[in-house]
């Protein structure tokens, strides 16, 4: 067991560079994420570290130990494929099965029943892949990958294929199993909120190239580029300063001094449910759009206000 | 609409009824008649030529056909399987591969099985090669024999394994394959494990593909093994030309396709219908 460390990974496909240079680390047990539009060399990533692809350049270590150039039956490295890759002739505890089966573990098959009750399957498992629900099938390759004790687990956007209710479900699940067992996750997404929600680190990767690494506070709050701090939500940009719709506040009223304020004239009000947004335009041409909760006020198109936020809020990012 | 429905449809009616059915008919008469003194047949009616079918002499050649059968088809299902496993993972080739493969379809059986003939004779291409390159110094007795006709069968029917092979191969999910190897498995256990079992209706299409032909096959055991090495196809050829047996013959073809239809009908059961 230790850190996982890849120093300075490049891969080419034939067009291009798929991966440029990466270097990260990732502690023992953390729960950490590689975020990024799909294309940005994330998934590539995770094959190379599973041992499906070999980096052109640069080491992957795990707990010192070098795994370039090991096949991924002889990496203690295992995968939740983003489309699961069940066996579909085998039931879900014969999918569960498989690994130990390979190693000859005497003691398979009451791992295999224990792997079960911690995906709450016992029930289910006689069923093939194409008898089970996709959050049964998820749990299915999460108990496979998990049963034969790997150091690392890699997950290539497991919660993809799930519907968006059973997707929050799964994400809860996904950070208990993680805490309880204490093995390091490795996990691939595009999706900012399951990498924010999930993650102890998150690190932002574009165009092959890591663009941060930090704790979800820090990727949200204080992002290193305009990339990430798009790439994790919505910002209203005012020049070289950024600054979050929900951190951004409006009222007809000049505030308190000491805030930043801009003049602005209401464009739309919109209802979402838990906020209300309202879009304005300020003389100079930018959009400000601010996320409000109920009850502070009614604004309707034509209403002349104040925008304005912290300073502590703003984000300087430098085009 | 359904009445020239029924018009088009009538050539293929016409042409399976009286052309497929009629001799049918006509053979299963036959094999319930008596040879006539000089050939041909005639009264009475009588089961004796399917008595004669359990006569041993012609067991032993339904026996040596259903080994030689079963040695070229399972020869095939081994050259075809990594070949088919090769094309389906070859990418842009796929097609000039497929066409590759169906090549021979180009030139006559016979010519084809002929051509075996040149290379497997004492003074053929192989022999003559060894001589010259001074490895052997009588020629090896490559042709008429067992040996040459199972060659020739595993050759003439080798793209029929191959393409039902690769159909399944092909749809075979690569991320399966590399789930296994994430798992602990080698190379030989996915295919043992993984590979094989998802395969196995391709394997048993491609097995009674090739299966059913080389059991009935009497042109390449009638060139290739010169008549010393006699299958089930020879034996009905026989009756029908040199042996003037018109009854017994039929009787020998009905009992071979009732065997046929007996595995088609075992193995179709299994696979729900879908597998050819």
């Amino acid at each position: 067991m230790g850190d996982l460390s890849l120093d300075a990974i490049y891969k080419d496909f034939p067009s291009h560079r798929v991966v440029d240079g990466i270097s990260l680390t990732i502690p023992q047990g953390c729960f950490y994420s590689l975020l990024g539009p799909s294309g940005c060399g994330k998934t590539t990533t995770l094959r190379m570290i599973g041992g499906f692809d070999e980096p052109d350049r640069g080491t992957i270590q795990l707990g010192g130990r070098t795994l370039n150039g090991l096949r991924p039956y002889q990496r203690p490295v295992t995968t939740v494929f983003q489309n699961y890759a069940l066996f579909p002739h085998l039931t879900a505890a014969e999918n569960i099965a498989f690994g130990l089966e390979r190693r000859r573990d005497p003691d398979a098959a009451r791992k295999v029943q224990a792997a079960l009750d911690i995906v709450q399957l016992s029930a289910k498992a006689g069923r093939l892949p194409a008898q089970m629900s996709g959050g049964e099938r998820q749990r299915t390759a999460l108990a496979r990958a998990l049963v034969v004790e790997p150091e690392l687990l890699l997950l290539d956007e497991p919660l993809s294929a799930l519907d968006p209710k059973l997707r929050k479900q799964m994400r809860l699940e996904l950070k208990e199993l993680q805490a309880r067992i204490g093995i390091t996750f490795l996990f691939i997404t595009h999706d900012q909120e399951e990498a924010l929600s999930l993650s102890d680190q998150i690190a932002v990767m574009h165009k092959g190239r890591l663009e941060q690494i930090g704790t979800p506070q820090q990727i949200y709050l204080q992002p290193a580029t305009r990339f990430v701090a798009g790439f994790l939500g919505a910002v209203n940009w005012v020049g070289d300063v950024g600054v979050r719709p929900e951190l951004t506040r409006i009222s007809r009223e000049a505030p308190a001094p000491g805030a930043r304020v801009l003049e602005a004239t209401v464009n739309s009000s919109m209802f979402l449910g838990d906020c209300l947004q309202v879009e304005t335009r300020t003389p100079a041409g930018d959009h400000i759009i601010a996320q409000i909760a109920h009850g502070l006020g009614e604004f309707r198109r034509g209403d002349r206000v104040h925008v304005w936020w912290r300073p502590d809020d703003e984000m300087a990012l430098p085009q | 609409m359904n009445r020239l429905r029924a018009l088009f449809l009538l050539p293929a009616w016409a042409f399976t009824l009286l052309l497929f059915l009629g001799p049918l008919l006509i053979i299963v008469a036959y094999s319930l008649r008596t040879k006539g003194v000089y050939g041909g047949v005639g009264p009475p009616w009588t089961l004796e030529n399917y008595v004669r079918l359990f006569d041993p002499l012609y067991g032993v050649i339904l026996l040596r056909s259903f080994l030689m059968a079963a040695v070229s088809t399972l020869g095939c299902l081994a050259l075809a399987f990594p070949l088919a496993y090769y094309i389906a993972r070859s990418g842009r080739r796929k097609t000039l591969l497929l066409n590759l493969v169906m090549l021979p379809f180009w030139t006559s059986f016979l010519v084809r099985t002929y051509a075996w003939m040149f290379l497997l004779r004492d003074t053929g291409l192989i022999n003559s090669a060894l001589l010259a390159a001074g490895l052997i110094t009588e020629p090896l007795p490559l042709l008429y024999n067992d040996g040459a006709v199972i060659v020739g069968l595993i050759y003439g029917y080798l793209p029929f394994a191959v393409l039902p092979l690769y159909s399944n191969l092909e749809r075979l999910d690569k991320s399966l394959l590399e789930a296994a190897a994430d798992l602990g498995a080698r190379p030989s256990q996915t295919l043992l494990h993984i590979v094989l079992p998802l395969t196995a209706p391709g394997l048993r299409a491609a097995g009674v593909l090739v299966f059913i032909p080389c059991l009935g096959a009497y042109l390449t055991p009638d060139l290739l093994g010169g008549g010393k090495s006699m299958m089930i196809g020879n034996l009905v050829q026989n009756q029908f030309t040199s042996a003037r047996d018109w009854p017994f013959g039929s009787a020998l073809s009905l009992a071979l396709m009732a065997i046929v239809m007996f595995l088609l009908w075992t193995l179709l059961r299994r696979d729900g219908g879908e597998m050819l």
